[in-house]
């Protein structure tokens, strides 16, 4: 990449709310995206989309925990697409 | 046939066949006879029948959230053929070039003002802006973060999910507890530069009919420009191809994303071919720019003037998005002791987001913020020790074998003190009387200001280091297919990258080594492609280094299959053997001609080069870093109206190693145009932003250094080998723009006895008023101020 401090991987998540939820679609969406802030990896990648980018271990560990927050607050979905740089197929 | 083999959607351009000097002869550029006739096609002059016309609407808030967007009234307008928002994102909502932040069109915040909120087609541009003033957005607007030090405090908006720091790199090196007889400190401030390219943003997107897509483009990396595009379209990369298209200079401001998706989704969607082009006004908004820093330098020495420690604290304003100001930062962390020997450093770097326009690369990428600090300092530390500044940068100077306060070991060649001592010997120029000289020889010129009263001449000095390559781990590289066959009776031999030549003479450069390597005249250097493994990006002064050794490597490989072939067919050992002139010979004896040799054949090799291994900093900020260094060191004669504060840069002197000068003639323009660029930033250039709003984005406002405020350049170039590198070169291209500005900065200080500690310097600094603009608007009848107004409250008007 141009940047040569390009994330190693990255984790692409898009939040599916449950209507039939406690908490309303926002708050669900909302969930998902305050547990992502707290890894310090994550930026917003649509309106229920979040993408964490950064280490192997600590972006993986951080997916976990968003898919977590996401499901305790209804979710029924959580869409997830992992990017590894140099084994993905763009960056071949 | 596989998808990268579908006929082209546009024909492709003739092929140019050179006669270009060898490696280290000038060589005259296969693209300059065209260009100064008018005749060379730059993207913006991209033509296809029945295309369609591209535009894009942009937030007029620096930070805002997005109630509504309704594009119905847009899209009813006749010869409107798509309107388009984030919701017709196939793919990937958002891009970036180390992390994927900014999105492809705004759908809730927004964070700078220019923003894209929705795209446009149409069959005239005219109606594509019209369409534009159609779209109603229903904005909530929001006060901007736009300070980075406000953006650094816990109670400040986050911008981002995970806040407002985008990278912090901490370098820790040697005691953290020595000291120092002799402590300076100071604080530094840098404005943000545009890259100022002439060109503008342009381009031209043409669907291939099965689904995929052909960009023509100017860009300085083909190959993530594709895997970005193919990201946010949902495509496999393949069906996403790329040509290089005229580029019109790019100084790093086109390594990020433009019109590449837009564009794209545009022609996709209409299934027609669809052009964009940003006029000058959209292009400040439409590219990244220098990071304006703010910078505190403590520096502690002996009486002797040696120094024993550094601290700095760097502070980079990201503007809105990542960009590649993760390395920047890290660029300029590693960067902020300067070329000296320095045991002990405690560096911080930190880079923010704000709601500023976004920063990314430029030329010097981060190098340049950095070096007008330390040399700030030097400057400083030498007046308090009393010394001489240029020998008290002899005397600290870095040699092959120290470490840098990021514990890399510096290699040989490293001629920082021998470049400082080729300065100090150039001989100054002529200090002519000043009453009664030609006023063209005067600060302000014909505008009559002076006669040469209050007229001073300053000299001054300052050296730099910048890393050439990509750094930190990355897996550098350039692929290079060369090919030799006869046409038109002659060898001809062809050479096809994908390296990006935006105007620095890279097409030249890479016929010369062909024609160096393989003994042919003729060469002819194919458009740069996506149908030819990645060159890497047009940036880090590494496209000599990294193509240039792919192209080599390419070459040795042709050669070998052409001795191999001798061999075979004439039994000839192939010790000696070698190619000149189209012959293969041996001892100045013709063993064979190639034309004979090859026939109707064509020998072909592609070779993908990767430059040597470094690796990421630790948590202290210590690695092998970069792969090679380069340094320049830069003299200023300055002449200052000290009533005025008007100046004229009288002379610019100097010394440079550039391991091996591959075209003297280009080489001598990298130069004296990195000197212009810094000439600019010391002088000139900034772009003014105020809350988060740009208040010059025009070439009127911006103020850019033009043929009369440009000295001559003396230059004293030093060929040191590095063993490592082809033919020994190093990256050329940056160091020229490094240490020229804090080089006139010093003139200025000599000149004036001020300090000085913002770039650009302006008017009312050098006679001492302020070193910002008024805060307060200046009373009617002041400074000329009360018919007019100040140009900020015009602006808002």
């Amino acid at each position: 990449m141009p940047g040569y401090e390009r994330a190693g991987i990255s984790a692409e998540l898009t939040v599916t709310p449950s209507e039939a939820a406690g908490k309303t679609p926002e708050d669900q969406v909302e969930a998902a995206k305050a547990a992502a802030g707290e890894s310090g990896l994550a930026r917003e990648a649509g309106p229920a989309a979040l993408v964490l980018a950064g280490g192997r271990s600590e972006v993986l560990a951080a997916a976990t925990k968003v898919i977590e927050a996401a499901m305790d607050a209804g979710a029924r979905e959580v869409r997830v697409k992992v990017e590894v740089e140099g084994d993905a197929r763009r960056f071949q | 046939m596989t998808r990268a083999e579908i006929a082209p959607t546009r024909e492709r351009p003739k092929v140019p066949v050179q006669r270009p000097g060898r490696v280290g002869e000038n060589s005259g550029r296969v693209d300059g006879v065209p260009k100064v006739r008018g005749e060379f096609e730059y993207s913006s002059d991209l033509h296809m029948d029945g295309m369609l016309w591209g535009a894009t609407l942009r937030s007029p808030h620096p930070r805002a959230d997005i109630r509504s967007i309704d594009v119905s009234e847009a899209e009813a307008m006749p010869g409107v053929h798509a309107v388009l928002t984030h919701e017709d994102v196939p793919g990937r909502k958002v891009y970036g070039m180390e992390i994927p932040d900014q999105p492809v069109l705004a759908w809730e915040s927004i964070r700078y003002q220019g923003e894209a909120v929705a795209i446009v087609a149409a069959d005239h541009p005219e109606t594509a802006r019209l369409a534009l003033a159609k779209i109603q957005v229903d904005y909530e607007v929001l006060d901007p973060l736009a300070d980075a030090e406000e953006a650094l405090r816990g109670d400040a908006p986050k911008l981002h999910l995970s806040g407002n720091v985008l990278r912090h790199v901490k370098i820790r090196h040697g005691d953290p507890e020595a000291t120092a007889d002799v402590v300076v400190s100071g604080e530094y401030e840098v404005g943000m530069q545009d890259q100022a390219f002439l060109g503008p943003e342009s381009g031209l997107a043409v669907p291939d009919g099965e689904g995929g897509v052909d960009l023509y483009i100017s860009t300085q990396w083909l190959h993530v420009d594709r895997d970005q595009v193919a990201e946010s379209l949902d495509l496999p990369p393949e069906m996403v191809r790329l040509t290089l298209s005229g580029v019109g200079g790019a100084f790093g401001g086109r390594e990020d994303l433009s019109i590449q998706i837009h564009s794209c989704m545009l022609a996709l969607h209409t299934g027609r071919p669809v052009k964009m082009v940003y006029n000058r006004e959209e292009s400040f908004y439409g590219h990244v720019h220098r990071h304006p820093a703010k910078m505190r330098f403590e520096h502690g020495a002996t009486k002797d003037g040696e120094l024993v420690y550094v601290k700095a604290r760097l502070l980079l304003d990201g503007g809105a998005y990542a960009s590649s100001s993760m390395a920047v930062c890290l660029n300029a962390a590693t960067f902020a002791g300067g070329p000296y020997k320095v045991p002990n450093a405690e560096i911080d770097s930190y880079l923010m987001y704000t709601n500023n326009p976004p920063c990314g690369a430029m030329r010097g990428f981060g190098a340049v913020q950095a070096c007008f600090g330390h040399e700030s300092q030097m400057d400083k530390l030498a007046a308090a020790l009393g010394m001489d500044p240029l020998d008290l940068r002899i005397k600290n100077a870095l040699e092959a074998g120290d470490t840098l306060p990021f514990g890399q070991m510096l290699p040989e060649p490293a001629p920082v003190k021998e470049i400082l001592e080729r300065v100090k010997a150039m001989p100054l120029p002529e200090a002519k009387e000043v009453m009664g000289r030609d006023l063209r020889e005067l600060p302000g010129g014909v505008s009559n200001v002076t006669h040469g009263e209050g007229v001073r001449r300053g000299v001054g000095y300052a050296v730099g280091i910048k890393n050439i390559g990509f750094s930190a781990g990355f897996d550098d590289y350039s692929t290079a297919r060369v090919s030799v066959s006869v046409e038109d009776g002659e060898p001809l031999v062809r050479v096809h990258t994908a390296a990006v030549e935006v105007g620095q003479g890279l097409v030249t450069l890479q016929a010369q080594i062909a024609r160096t390597e393989l003994g042919v005249e003729r060469v002819a250097v194919l458009p740069a492609d996506t149908r030819v493994g990645s060159a890497g990006s047009t940036s880090a002064s590494r496209q000599s280094y990294v193509t240039g050794a792919a192209v080599k490597a390419a070459c040795e490989e042709v050669r070998e299959r052409i001795f191999e072939r001798v061999r075979e067919e004439f039994g000839e050992a192939a010790e000696g053997l070698y190619i000149e002139d189209g012959v293969v010979a041996r001892d100045g004896e013709v063993i064979i001609a190639l034309d004979e040799l090859i026939g109707s054949d064509e020998i072909e090799e592609t070779v993908e080069f990767h430059h040597k291994e470094t690796y990421p900093a630790d948590e202290n900020g210590q690695g092998d870093v970069h792969l090679q260094f380069a340094f320049a060191a830069h003299r200023a004669v300055v002449e200052v109206d000290t009533e005025l504060g008007l100046v004229r840069v009288v002379e610019i002197a100097t010394a440079q190693d550039v391991g091996k000068v591959m075209n003297p003639q280009a080489l001598e323009g990298q130069i004296e145009g990195g000197v212009a660029q810094g000439l600019g930033l010391a002088l000139l250039e900034e772009i003014q932003v105020k809350d988060g709003r740009i208040q010059n984005a025009s070439f009127t406002d911006y103020l850019l250094p033009t043929i009369l405020d440009m000295p001559p350049v003396k230059m004293d170039i030093l060929e040191l080998a590095d063993p490592e590198a082809p033919y020994g070169l190093k990256g050329v291209g940056e160091p020229p723009t490094i240490s020229s500005t804090p080089a006139i900065v010093s003139a200025l200080r000599d000149a004036t006895g001020r300090e000085l500690r913002r770039v650009p310097v302006r008017p009312e600094q050098l006679v001492g008023l302020t070193g910002k603009p008024p805060e307060e608007p200046p009373q009617p009848g002041s400074a000329g101020y009360a018919e007019i107004g100040r140009l900020d409250e015009r602006r808002e008007q």
